[in-house]
């Protein structure tokens, strides 16, 4: 929800009724950065966690998204597209950040779940995002492709998390 | 009393029937192709015979392995995308991918 608002808000022309407009560029910049973030938050998880199935959550998270940035960047240098910075994937990073910093404050058990539940709500929001906003809103067919083959990981990610979160809730 | 016999025309006949009998041809063992796309086993339930093959076939951009549910039986290695990987198959079995537990298949041995 909340990153969806980002999204949404950062995005708003003038007028709320009108759709948000990203050019292709732009699209490919935040599908990388958010991309990217959950990529950081997995070599955290790393650094701090102790549960085996957390680690291994947050090694697929890497090896997956690490996937879809290859493919991306792949994808952008064919089309000849240079990703642009913009105020979503930097309100994106801005609340990473935040995020990172409340993660850090927190070991053993409280990691875990703060890290899982944080996982479950960024999946939630990002594909959320992905299927209202960044596919209607890419103009090439490619990276349009590109974004809607993204979902159903997403999706399994989602289901990944909340299946941890179950496990950690039971403890 | 009376006593059957046979011409060696019809011990021809009895033995060759024997023989189609004794070594009748084992069906062949069929090669069955399971793709993995969009983070799914497709297909998701399969029935074949002892002795098949399957093949499993990464689509996907991420990385996947097919590993028999208890973890003790079989498991492929990483099928990194478009890799692929074959096994005989001898007895029914449940499995799923390790890095991403939501996906399952099954194979049943008839």
């Amino acid at each position: 929800m909340g990153i969806l608002l980002y999204f949404a808000l950062l995005a708003a022309p003038a007028t709320a009724q009108e759709s948000p407009k990203l050019s292709d560029a732009e699209v490919a910049s935040v599908a990388v950065i958010a991309n990217q973030i959950d990529i950081d938050q997995a070599r955290l998880a790393q650094e701090r966690s102790e549960n085996e199935a957390v680690l291994q959550f947050a090694q697929t998270m890497i090896n997956d998204h690490e996937a879809v940035i290859k493919q991306a960047t792949d994808l952008v240098q064919k089309l000849g597209v240079t990703p642009q910075e913009n105020a979503v994937g930097k309100q994106l990073q801005a609340n990473a950040a935040k995020t990172a910093k409340m993660l850090q404050t927190k070991s053993g058990a409280a990691f875990d779940k703060a890290y899982v539940d944080n996982e479950v709500a960024y999946h939630q929001a990002v594909i959320s995002a992905v299927k209202d906003l960044l596919i209607p809103e890419s103009e090439n067919e490619e990276l349009r492709g590109l974004l809607e083959s993204i979902v159903p990981a997403l999706q399994a990610h989602l289901e990944h998390a909340q299946m941890l979160q179950n496990q950690l809730n039971e403890k | 009393m009376k006593t059957l016999k046979l011409l060696p025309v019809d011990l021809s006949l009895l033995g060759l029937m024997l023989l189609c009998t004794t070594f009748a041809p084992l069906p062949k063992p069929k090669v069955h192709t399971i793709e993995i796309s969009q983070m799914q086993f497709k297909p998701a339930a399969l029935v074949v015979s002892a002795g098949d093959t399957l093949v499993f076939v990464n689509k996907d951009m991420v990385s996947h392995n097919a590993t028999e549910q208890s973890g003790t039986s079989w498991k492929s290695p990483t099928l990194a995308s478009g890799d692929s990987w074959r096994m005989a198959i001898t007895k029914s079995a449940a499995y799923y991918c390790t890095f991403h537990p939501t996906m399952k298949g099954e194979v049943k041995v008839e």
